[in-house]
């Protein structure tokens, strides 16, 4: 029987408002890394040599070429890289050598990609968070809830931001991005 | 009517005519006008009828404290009840109509109200319609209500969608008055983030209705060079049309910003957008709102605020009158006439309550035309300038229940000491009463606010003006015959106040609640001191020791639809959809809302004429070959940690310690207080990794309890919790042909019954290499896996699944039928686990282990809960086949005439069609229940009038020796 | 209300759950306490006017679970300390 073929949960979403672009990044790969307990210190160096990437503090990412991680809370990591999300997670498991626990989460997320003159207009309209420079800088990156859907934001540069949400609404939180885009341009 | 009031001057835009119209007269006005200040360039006076007495009312303000011009605003769906007409910016094809009457604006037949008025006192409700009883359904409750209410509702849905947003400042500045201006330009010249924001669409407070000087220019100009500086700046954020309506904890204020009010359409864009704004530190600096005189027929058409004569004056170029009578008992009055005769418009009188004067009544029946003073002496005026001085707007101090202080020297009550933490006040609002000392309070106050953020103020001073004269007398109630309005929009006089007291109304909370004074949409703007001060003077007492009422949120009114934002019709809430959800939709399913999951409730096929024909025939291929459920909504949890299985063995009644790797089991979570919670099926993949799938209603709560028991109770136990239900896409294949079909789709695993028995689970790949999880577990008693594969393959894999099951007639099925086979096979599920039931009352007493603790382990073994007459899971079936049994029948003996609580035996929880047995089945708990197999007892139902002869079972209707699903 | 995240900072209080009084932490062992213990660890709570220790979960975010303290009469939050820390030192070993 022929192999699978996947959909990604938006269809590849790709669309321009003006000189904003929203994408579906559907290229991105999400491993979770746990600590474990007693042993941080060997994860982090593990990380360290394998993802040539030091773990940052809670609230922040490290980014790399390939690779961005985020530091989700006291023991949890989110590393995001553009790959072939089946395949994600083995690799990254034998890359750390059980160093850390991971588990495979591509496919619960959909990541949207918003950048352009003008992105903190549209996200004032639903992220909670205050997005001024000072408190959350290029590669600053927090969970909060938009439009009572529980979300993730990756500031990647000054006009660029990555959105995640749960992949099951999908569909939900692209309608509320494209609204707050429309209610503000 | 041409605009025969039209001033010279005014911060109007002359060279911009708007037409709009009134009552459907066609009137023109200036860009820059409100309604009100329109209809007075047209000389129109009546525009409203009062709540109670019908009596003609007109203009009495110029802001938002208006009581009297409330108008409907624009047409249809459109259209909204008592706008304030001193707020509404006019603008081209505006349609406005006045409310409250019955007939036209001039011939109000409901007017005649006012005739009965001794009779509709304070109180009136409680004391007249009392008599006869019965009258009150029939006759009474009708007539008032058709009476009451304000204005009309279009009945119809709201056109205009509205936002809610989100602000961060260091600084929130409320008004952009003087104080307001100079605290935003201190502020915003030192870098801090700030936003300023008005109420107003022309930032600069009363500067734009007076005359005062700045920095030695007009103090408009000043405003507006302010406000230019302030817009130029990154770092402030200026904020006009936006109403600070409420200071909540930590620093948190509401904001209505209206964006498309002022205009035509709004076209799609949000007509309103309510922020909410995080401020580390706030300036109120919101001013202050003038306050009438009590005094005999205060109420007709033309009597008028001074400070609003001024403002249509100054500001609008509109001449509220051609004779002008002046009654205050403060410097503002002579100010008003100075501005009056500036203008050109003659000043018939001043009656300055200072000097004894006082007015004993007026004349005009929809509109005054003289006015008569204490001494006998009659003054022609057709506008009469009030002034009884200005109440500090203490309104946001208030909102976490800071009382406000009374300051004899202005006669008016200003923020106490208990501000709202991080809030500052300055200007007006804190009873800085003249223009210098505004400026140099808003100034201070920011470089305050600065200061304590480890932010250094700029260099330089407070914007320099002239202190003008201030002096008042506190002069409240004229005495006189006739009735003096103290609360305009609700119809409440002097006297009112006066009996309430008499009748034992003495706390003013109560006086509020029971005159309705203050409670109208105005909430007492200009009222509630006039109320207080008529108050105390009854009782003897001084102000301050009658006491004041606090104000709660909003300041002014907000809209419904602001407060739900988005959240309307579709967008109340997100959906989640499941993998399957587009294919699901290809083959006519109808979906069913499960939180917020939507899943497919059935497969209607050509040809069947109710749901019941689809879910008959998806149990029936089911169970004779094979079926496909989208399972995906049940909660995934990844549980990964050297100390995974403990962890689960303390969370789970049952043991877990010893799950092999590669083998599923069912766990059964209680609640601490032994009550049963969720359950579900753990998968151990791993030594150190498990994955359990919860209830699809309780996968959040399931795993925030989980992290409570991990983070709380044993934070030394190396065990890690994520989500996964999005992640994959799981799908349960039941049937004898189960094995057949997935043989077709699971690489390289052997399914034979040795090679994955009952139970077991393993990681594989199907269809050539996808990665999936395998697990031999069944929910309807049949031989049954479920396969998982990550989410993005969920499409994908429902339509592989479904292509080679072809060869077998292999059908999808719904909850519908997932429930009809999970009744049959006698699981328990949400019905049964209804937060009242325990592990013995579901027949799984054996399954909480003594052996060890967990939660819920040691409160379930109390007396109680442990009876042996207590409830037991059983089946139902009906004696007599054609009956049809219902949930929520309770059950009694068969000889039992008088039904009751303490004859019931237990109750049905769920019922279901059997499409194997052909008749209606059921669960439920029967006391004693496993004793009593065979015996029948009646499922008896008084709500629906049903009463049914049952014969209790074994819960498991089908294969009780689980031999299909073991096969 | 804000609560102040140790970790990250000043968050909405929308981002939480409240569950409750602070001494849920301090279950006690079901094998070895008695049933008074029990129920009164289930049962009974304080419920001071005044400064209360409780417990906040910060779903929409890191998963944390916080105790808080608050005074019920003012909100005003005088101290945020990750539930872990505060369970250790509780001595909540295994």
């Amino acid at each position: 029987m022929a192999s699978l073929t996947p959909a990604p949960p938006l269809g590849g979403y790709d669309m321009t408002f003006g000189e904003l672009r929203l994408r579906e990044c559907s290229e991105l790969a999400l491993v979770s890394l746990a600590l474990p307990l007693g042993d941080e210190a060997a994860a982090k160096k593990a990380i360290k040599s394998s993802l040539k990437l030091d773990l940052p503090a809670p609230g922040m990412s490290a980014v790399n070429d390939t690779h961005r991680l985020i530091r989700m809370g006291p023991d949890q990591a989110m590393l995001i890289f553009a790959d072939d999300a089946a395949l994600a997670e083995p690799a990254v498991q034998t890359a750390l050598k059980g160093a850390c626990y991971t588990t495979n989460q591509t496919d619960a997320w959909v990541a949207l990609s918003l950048a352009g003159p003008g992105v903190r207009d549209v996200l004032e309209r639903l992220c909670p968070l205050d997005l001024h420079d000072a408190t959350f800088p290029v590669d600053a990156a927090a969970r909060t809830v938009m439009e009572h859907m529980g979300a993730m934001i990756v500031r990647e540069e000054q006009d660029g931001f990555v959105l995640l949400s749960a992949s099951s609404s999908a569909g939900s939180f692209l309608h509320a991005v494209e609204t707050s885009i429309g209610y503000v341009t | 009517m041409s605009q025969s009031n039209r001033l010279t001057g005014g911060l109007i835009d002359r060279s911009v005519s708007v037409n709009f119209s009134f009552n459907g007269k066609n009137m023109q006005g200036f860009q820059g006008d409100t309604l009100a200040s329109a209809l007075l360039a047209n000389g129109q006076r009546l525009v409203g009828r009062s709540f109670k007495y019908h009596r003609p009312r007109g203009i009495f303000s110029a802001g938002s404290e208006e009581p009297n011009a409330l108008v409907q605003l624009r047409k249809g769906a459109a259209q909204e009840p008592n706008t304030r007409a001193t707020m509404a910016e006019l603008f081209d094809g505006l349609e406005a109509t006045s409310q409250n009457h019955r007939g036209s604006l001039e011939r109000d037949f409901m007017a005649l109200t006012d005739l009965f008025a001794p009779f509709l006192s304070a109180g009136f409700y409680y004391k007249t319609f009392m008599w006869p009883k019965a009258f009150w359904e029939r006759v009474y409750e009708p007539i008032i209500r058709s009476s009451a209410g304000l204005g009309r509702l279009s009945m119809q849905p709201d056109p205009d969608v509205y936002d809610h947003g989100y602000m961060h400042c260091d600084l929130l500045i409320i008004g952009a008055g003087p104080a307001g201006l100079a605290a935003a330009l201190a502020a915003g010249r030192s870098g801090a983030q700030v936003v300023v924001a008005d109420e107003d669409f022309l930032p600069g407070g009363r500067l734009n209705a007076e005359t005062y000087a700045v920095e030695d220019m007009a103090g408009a100009d000043w405003a507006a060079q302010a406000w230019a500086e302030l817009q130029a700046m990154d770092n402030v954020r200026c904020m006009t049309r936006t109403t600070v309506y409420g200071a909540y904890d930590h620093g948190i204020y509401g904001a209505l910003e209206r964006r498309t009010d002022h205009l035509a359409a709004s076209e799609g864009r949000p007509r309103q957008v309510l922020w909410r704004v995080y401020s580390r530190r706030a300036v109120l600096s919101a001013g202050a709102t003038e306050r009438s005189i009590a005094f005999p027929m205060n109420d007709r058409p033309g009597v008028m605020l001074a400070g609003a004569v001024r403002t249509y004056v100054n500001r609008y170029g509109v001449a509220p009158g051609k004779r002008v009578a002046v009654f205050t008992n403060n410097d503002d009055g002579l100010r008003t006439a100075a501005d009056l005769k500036a203008q050109g418009v003659e000043v018939t009188g001043i009656i300055d309550a200072r000097k004894g004067e006082s007015l004993a009544t007026t004349w005009g029946r929809k509109g005054l035309t003289a006015v008569g003073t204490a001494s006998g002496r009659s003054i022609e005026a057709d506008c009469l300038a009030v002034s009884g001085g200005w109440s500090p707007n203490v309104h946001l101090t208030c909102h976490q229940r800071g009382r406000p202080d009374w300051r004899e020297d202005i006669a008016a009550f200003v923020p106490g000491a208990d501000l709202p933490p991080g809030m500052s006040v300055a200007g007006a609002a804190n009873g800085a009463m003249t223009l210098a000392a505004a400026l140099k309070e808003g100034h201070a106050a920011a470089c305050a606010a600065l200061g304590d953020l480890g932010l250094s103020p700029a260099a330089g001073d407070a914007p320099k003006a002239e202190d003008e004269t201030f002096d008042i007398k506190a002069f409240w109630h004229a005495p006189g015959k006739g009735r003096a309005w103290v609360d305009l929009q609700n119809d409440v006089t002097a006297k009112d106040v006066k009996l309430a007291r008499t009748e034992g109304y003495r706390s003013v909370e109560l006086l509020k609640r029971y005159t309705t004074l203050g409670m109208a949409t105005d909430q007492g703007k200009t009222s509630n001191m006039l109320g207080l001060a008529v108050l105390a003077e009854a009782s003897g007492k001084s102000i301050p020791d009658t006491g004041t009422t606090i104000f709660r949120p909003p300041y002014s009114p907000v809209a419904m639809g602001a407060f739900a934002g988005r959240a309307r019709g579709k967008d109340f809430r997100p959906n989640r959809l499941t993998p399957s959800h587009k294919w699901a939709e290809e083959q006519s399913a109808t979906f069913v809302t499960t939180g917020n999951w939507l899943r497919a409730q059935w497969f209607a096929q050509a040809g069947e004429k109710g749901w019941r024909d689809s879910v008959d025939r998806e149990v029936v291929q089911t169970r004779r070959s094979v079926g496909i459920c989208d399972v995906t909504t049940l909660g995934k949890i990844d549980i990964q940690g050297r100390d995974a299985a403990e962890f689960l063995n303390r969370i789970y009644s049952n043991a877990f310690l010893k799950l092999p790797v590669g083998k599923v089991r069912y766990g059964l979570m209680l609640r601490e207080d032994g009550i049963c919670y969720d359950d579900g099926t753990t998968a151990r993949f791993s030594e150190n990794h498990f994955v359990m799938t919860t209830t699809t209603a309780n996968a959040v709560l399931v795993f925030r309890r989980m992290e409570f028991a991990r983070q709380c109770l044993w934070p030394d136990l190396d065990v890690h919790l994520i989500s996964t239900t999005d992640a994959w896409a799981q799908f349960a294949v039941a049937g004898p042909n189960a094995r057949a079909l997935l043989g077709k789709v699971v690489d390289d695993l052997d399914l034979s019954n040795e090679g994955f028995p009952f139970m077991a689970c393993a990681e594989c790949t199907v269809c050539g290499g996808t990665p999936g999880r395998l697990f031999r577990i069944s929910f309807s008693g049949e031989l049954a896996f479920e396969v998982a594969v990550p989410a993005r393959y969920g499409d994908a894999m429902i339509r592989a699944l479904m292509q080679a099951g072809e060869e077998f007639g292999a059908i999808p099925y719904g909850t519908e039928a997932l429930g009809v086979m999970r009744i049959e096979k006698g699981h328990a599920a949400g019905n049964e686990l209804n937060g009242q039931t325990t592990a013995a009352n579901l027949g799984l007493g054996m399954m909480v282990s003594k052996k060890k603790d967990s939660i819920g382990s040691k409160l379930s073994e109390r007396e109680e809960m442990n009876r042996d007459d207590g409830l037991r899971l059983v089946g139902l079936h009906p004696v007599d086949r054609n009956d049809m049994l219902n949930a929520g029948a309770h059950f009694v003996e068969l000889d039992d005439h008088h039904p009751d609580m303490f004859s019931d035996q237990g109750y049905m929880t769920s019922v279901a069609w059997s499409p194997e047995l052909s008749h209606s089945i059921g669960l439920g708990f029967v006391k004693r229940g496993k004793d009593r197999i065979g015996d029948i007892v009646r499922a008896y139902d008084p709500v629906r009038g049903k009463d049914t002869k049952v014969e209790i079972v074994s819960a498991h209707h089908i294969d009780p020796e689980g031999v299909r699903q073991r096969g | 209300m804000i609560i102040n995240h140790p970790l990250l900072g000043p968050r909405d209080a929308a981002e939480f759950v409240y569950l409750g009084d602070a001494s849920l932490m301090d279950r006690p062992d079901g094998m070895t306490a008695s049933d008074e213990e029990m129920h009164d660890y289930m049962y009974l709570r304080d419920n001071p006017a005044g400064e209360h220790r409780e417990l906040w979960y910060h779903e929409q975010g890191d998963r944390s679970w916080l105790v808080v303290t608050r005074n019920t009469l003012t909100h005003e939050i005088t101290m945020v300390e990750l539930a872990r820390d505060v369970a250790r030192s509780r001595g909540r070993s295994k």
